[in-house]
């Protein structure tokens, strides 16, 4: 009987990871002698000319001409002489386990043949009474009253540190994300990554620059030096600069002072507890929405369940809405914004997240349109990403109400009569007392409350 | 020369293991599941064992990184040895050192080494640390025709004689050092042994692809090394039948090159050629052992294949004794 | 712009640069290969394919194949190079550069400042370096901070083949002796080239990717693994500045610190154990000047303290990969 064995992918070199055959020089059953040219396999660097290091013939001829294969891959079956049976080449073929020929770390070893299990494993050692702590830490986790078992130490060792108590003890948080920005483009000039940057975020030529640093090199002090050429120079040591207002800031002034000074504030506060909204957040593969696209949809539902607060107040009219248009505060270089999630409560949380992304950017870009950041029945401010516990807004006119929202804090609840520390969020409801009453108000916060409470409802 | 019939068996089941490890090696390779380097001894494997064969447990040698004929000379657990190159936990270095680093201190095997040249000054601290212990022992360098030309392997042989250590140069002349030969890169061309003369020490030559000569010239030079007269060295001209290291596409040999060495130096059959022509062994009972050696070769693949990898977290145990 | 990969970037720039300049001489093992064979010379042109061809046109006394002597490969270099000419030297492993580490450390890099800035060592060497390839515990190694602590020399790591060209052209330029570090996983790696002249000069890092949320600074491979982290993160709408140094020294300070002063989190990818590391160096430089900056403390990711292993498995978990620098970048963020 023939005896086979596969023709894999040679490994040419030392860092060849795949090879293209160029051309079969063989056909498949006909016998060849030692030394006859089988193969010619490209590499990226040459072609090779593959001999027949021994007498034989290939059975099966897998890998075609002109593709390109990792190293290890079976690209035929050979036989020592004789024809073999497709049952003994099929055989063959599935025996045949492909090397990993992959430089990547990340990509898992392909593991060996199942070997008999090994004597039972004794039983992993108790927890040793003496945890590897640091002095401070240990005063750290009694003062705070942290239990260090669960702690996976950060120093030599596992040695709990300070710094691991201290996080321990400490609610998680969600940083407020900048994203990715797009490349700054190179050009010719000889500036930093952030010279660059900043000259293209506000139009100046680098090469009207000159550099300060080493070798001429155009630093982010000179980008920022010719901003401020251009703008007014800086005030005196005892000095006051008048800057007159923009147009747009006259515009948020006109407005506010109408808003502050017309309308009939009351102000409705509570705190809600925010733990089950990260965890459902921070559970979310992929893209995930924003605490405050979260909050966004909640509001929306709860003036669904409300629409007493739906609504904008034109002289002695009340305009209801069908839907819930939520205007949401912006922050901006030249002054705040708010651009309009329209109809929310029809939307998916997905929608909103991208919907409020594409707004806020181009809110930030200055590039709204009008119809943009105009309307809206309700608005939302939320200044949790400065750290701020807690604020009342003012009424964005015509609406009839505004939900300010402080930053998810750690604090204690009553959960089913046990005291536990969760994030907090503090809401404040502002509402126009002609339109809207306190009933009204405590209502909406029922709602809302609920929706953030238990998020599986948005 | 008389040998007895145990021991001529024993040299020939040393080389051919060497050889069958070796060829079998070749093959697997290809598959591309043993990764890294491998550098192939076939050839060479009357070197390994003809001066392996003079040395105990305690004589102490220094390998290279083509160094599997010499473990398996100095003894090394040829199934440990296979599963250290396929990289497994139970391999003889763990999986962490491979091909190039295989090591057996309980056999007196100081190591293979990536680093040309390396070995030499090693040696010599194992012939002080073996004139210390009194037992008439020796520390041995295998170098070839590449790491004669490092300047830690002159600066070795200087050490050796300067302090009469009992310290062993054995340099494989293949011809090839890496890529490059060795008329080209050793200006003695094709005379390592005058070096070591020339550092004040005795040298040996013999034909590395003969068992019996370079056997014969080894008793010679380690009688002269054990009466206390200081370092030697020895010349041994060999044949490195594969490439540098596997994957090597040999674009440097000639025509026909390799081939021609296989029929004409081949240290295999001239051990057999030598012991039929006078009537020393049956070919039957050397076709026995090359049976016997082929088993041997396909259980270490086939366990070595099947054995458990290294445990990941298992990384940097080991880089210390104490920490 | 022509589209290459490292190792043609290089070879066509030593190539071209030769032509240009008959000060340039290169030796090293087997770069010319085969000398003293039946199949010839040139039967290799250097293992790595970076210097073929360079032989048949400038001939033996311009392209010196050498005996394995590393400390004569480099101390040669030295001497050539105080004596005016421009050799290029390659160390096929930058481990060797433990058996060549006098020439470099106490010469090369010390002969100007010994020698009262009387003499120049335009000596470029070039070293193999890198884990990848279960090449084992003396083949696998990036010495780069090592040599980065030297001074004297600079230290060059090009990640794509524009940069090859670029700091390879400037290198041979120079009149300073440059450590010219080629990752053995990266020399396939495509990309534009500009034609022509293409200098890049050194301490100028360059921004793969810009992002508010945190700096990861790289260098060699570590830039390429740094991409495949951000190219995660940015699915999660988190933005990272990914800086390739392209020479740690000198070191571009600027943009790191411009930008750490922007994120406010450093991560530093480096294929080293982590003692003196170049990791452990960046780190240093950020805590000391942007350390109001920080939020949360810097992260490195490196090797174990250990040398690097040959199994796979143990090779996989020594090395730093994408996915330990996208566990580095969250980890960051969730500091509190």
């Amino acid at each position: 009987m023939a005896k086979l064995k596969p023709f894999p992918m040679p490994k040419w070199g030392i860092e060849m990871s795949e090879g293209t055959i160029a051309e079969w020089l063989v056909e498949e059953n006909r016998p060849f002698d030692k030394g006859t040219l089988l193969t010619l396999i490209e590499t990226d660097k040459i072609t090779n000319e593959v001999e027949a290091e021994a007498p034989g013939r290939f059975v099966r001829i897998i890998a075609k001409a002109g593709e390109t294969y990792p190293v290890g891959t079976l690209l035929a079956v050979l036989s020592d002489g004789g024809e073999a049976s497709a049952a003994e080449i099929d055989a063959v073929v599935a025996a045949f386990k492909p090397a990993d020929s992959s430089f990547e770390p990340d990509t898992p070893v392909p593991s060996p043949a199942p070997v008999p299990a090994p004597a039972a494993t004794p039983a992993p050692p108790p927890v040793p009474d003496d945890v590897a702590i640091s002095p401070a830490a240990r005063a750290r986790a009694a003062d705070a009253g942290v239990d260090v078992t669960g702690i996976s130490g950060s120093g030599r060792g596992g040695r709990i540190t300070a710094q691991d108590v201290d996080q321990a003890a400490r609610a998680p948080t969600e940083p407020h994300l900048a994203g990715p920005y797009p490349l700054s483009p190179g050009g010719t000039a000889f500036a930093s990554p952030m010279a660059r940057r900043l000259a293209t975020l506000h139009a100046v030529a680098l090469d009207e620059i000159t550099g300060t640093g080493p070798r001429g090199r155009i630093r982010k002090a000179d980008v920022l030096a010719r901003l401020a050429d251009a703008a007014p120079p800086p005030p005196a040591p005892g000095e006051i600069t008048v800057t007159p207002m923009s147009s747009m800031r006259r515009t948020i002034a006109r407005r506010l002072t109408e808003a502050k000074s017309t309308i009939p504030h009351f102000y409705v506060r509570r705190r809600v507890r925010a733990d089950r909204l990260l965890a459902l957040r921070a559970a979310v593969q992929g893209q995930r929405p924003s605490v405050n696209d979260y909050l966004v949809k909640a509001c929306a539902l709860a003036l669904r369940e409300v629409p007493r607060l739906n609504i904008q107040v034109h002289g002695t009219e009340i305009h209801r809405f069908a839907s819930a248009d939520i205007a949401v505060a912006v922050a901006t270089e030249r002054g705040l914004v708010t651009p309009i999630v329209t109809a929310a409560d029809q939307r998916s949380l997905a929608d909103i997240s991208a919907t409020m992304a594409a707004l806020a950017q181009r809110a930030r870009a200055g590039t709204l349109k009008l119809e943009e950041f105009t309307g809206g029945s309700f608005s939302l401010s939320n200044l949790g990403g400065f750290g701020v516990e807690q604020f009342d807004a003012i009424i964005n006119p015509p609406q009839g109400a505004i939900l300010a929202v402080g930053t998810a804090r750690p604090e204690p609840i009553d959960d089913d009569g046990a005291i536990r520390i969760v994030p907090v969020l503090h809401l404040s409801l502002s509402c126009d007392h002609r339109a809207i009453d306190g009933a009204d108000a405590g209502r909406f916060m029922v709602a809302l409350a609920a929706l953030i409470e238990q998020p599986e409802l948005l | 020369m008389q040998l007895p019939r145990d021991e001529l068996i024993g040299a020939y089941r040393r080389m051919a293991t060497i050889r069958a490890f070796e060829e079998r090696l070749h093959e697997e390779i290809k598959t591309g599941e043993i990764v890294g380097f491998t550098h192939l001894y076939c050839g060479q494997e009357a070197a390994a064992v003809g001066v392996c064969d003079h040395l105990t447990d305690e004589d102490m040698i220094v390998s290279t990184h083509r160094g599997h004929g010499h473990c398996i000379a100095k003894g090394c657990d040829v199934k440990a040895m296979m599963k250290e190159i396929y990289g497994r936990r139970d391999g003889l270095c763990k999986g962490r050192g491979g091909s190039m680093h295989i090591a057996d201190l309980s056999v007196g095997m100081l190591g293979a080494n990536g680093i040309v040249g390396a070995g030499a000054p090693q040696a010599v601290g194992a012939a002080i640390a073996a004139r210390l212990d009194g037992k008439g022992r020796v520390g041995l360098a295998f170098s070839g025709d590449g790491a004669c030309n490092q300047g830690t392997t002159f600066e070795a042989m200087n050490l050796a004689v300067v302090v009469k250590a009992p310290a062993v140069f054995v340099f494989e002349n293949n011809h090839y050092s890496e890529h490059t030969g060795d008329s080209y890169a050793v200006g003695t061309s094709n005379d390592i042994a005058s070096r070591a003369e020339a550092f004040g020490m005795r040298a040996w030559r013999a034909d590395g692809c003969d068992y019996f000569d370079t056997y014969e010239a080894m008793r010679e030079l380690l009688d002269y090394v054990r009466a206390g007269n200081g370092p030697a060295a020895i010349e041994l001209d060999t044949e490195r039948f594969y490439g540098h290291f596997e994957g090597d596409p040999q674009r440097y040999r000639g025509p026909g090159e390799v081939d021609r060495l296989r029929e004409t130096r081949d240290c295999l059959k001239a051990f057999r050629a030598r012991v039929g022509e006078a009537k020393l062994l049956d070919p039957a009972d050397l076709d026995r052992v090359d049976a016997e050696v082929a088993q041997l070769i396909e259980e270490a693949v086939t366990e070595a294949r099947a054995a458990p990898p290294p445990d990941p977290a298992d990384v940097a145990q080991d880089v210390y004794v104490d920490y | 712009m022509a589209i290459m990969n490292i190792r043609e970037a290089i070879s066509s720039t030593l190539m071209a640069e030769m032509e240009r300049d008959s000060s340039i001489i290169v030796l090293g093992e087997d770069i010319v290969g085969g000398a003293g064979t039946a199949g010839g010379p040139e039967a290799i042109g250097g293992i790595w394919g970076t210097t073929p061809g360079l032989y048949a046109k400038f001939g033996a006394d311009r392209v010196i194949d050498t005996p394995i002597s590393e400390s004569a490969i480099i101390g040669a270099a030295a001497g050539a190079a105080l004596a005016g000419k421009r050799p290029v030297a390659e160390l096929m492993f930058a481990d060797f550069v433990g058996v060549s580490l006098d020439q470099l450390w106490n010469q090369m890099a010390k002969f100007r400042y010994m020698f009262g800035g009387k003499t120049r060592c335009p000596a470029v060497v070039r070293l193999i370096y890198g884990a990848g390839m279960n090449t084992a515990a003396q083949h696998s190694q990036s010495v780069y901070a090592m040599l980065t602590a030297m001074p004297g020399l600079k230290v060059v790591l090009p990640t794509t083949p524009a940069d090859a060209k670029g700091l390879l052209t400037e290198a041979l330029r120079g009149d300073d002796p440059v450590m010219f570090f080629e990752h053995k996983t990266l020399y396939g790696v495509k990309g534009e080239v500009p034609d022509g002249e293409h200098r890049q000069r050194f301490g100028e890092a360059r921004m793969v990717r810009e992002g508010g949320d945190a700096t990861v600074v790289a260098c060699g491979r570590m830039v390429n693994f740094g991409e495949k982290a951000a190219d995660k993160l940015a699915a999660d709408g988190i933005g990272i500045d990914l800086i390739d140094l392209r020479t740690t020294s000198p070191l571009d300070e600027e943009a790191i610190l411009d930008s750490v002063e922007a994120t406010g989190r450093l991560i530093v990818a480096d294929e080293s154990p982590p003692r003196c590391s170049l990791a452990a160096d960046i780190a240093a430089l950020v805590a000391a000047k942007a350390f109001t900056s920080l939020k949360a403390p810097p992260q490195m990711v490196t090797g174990p303290h250990a040398p690097i292993p040959f199994a796979r498995e143990l090779e996989r978990a020594w090395v730093p990969s994408p996915q330990k620098i996208e566990d580095a970048v969250r980890r960051a963020l969730a500091f509190r």
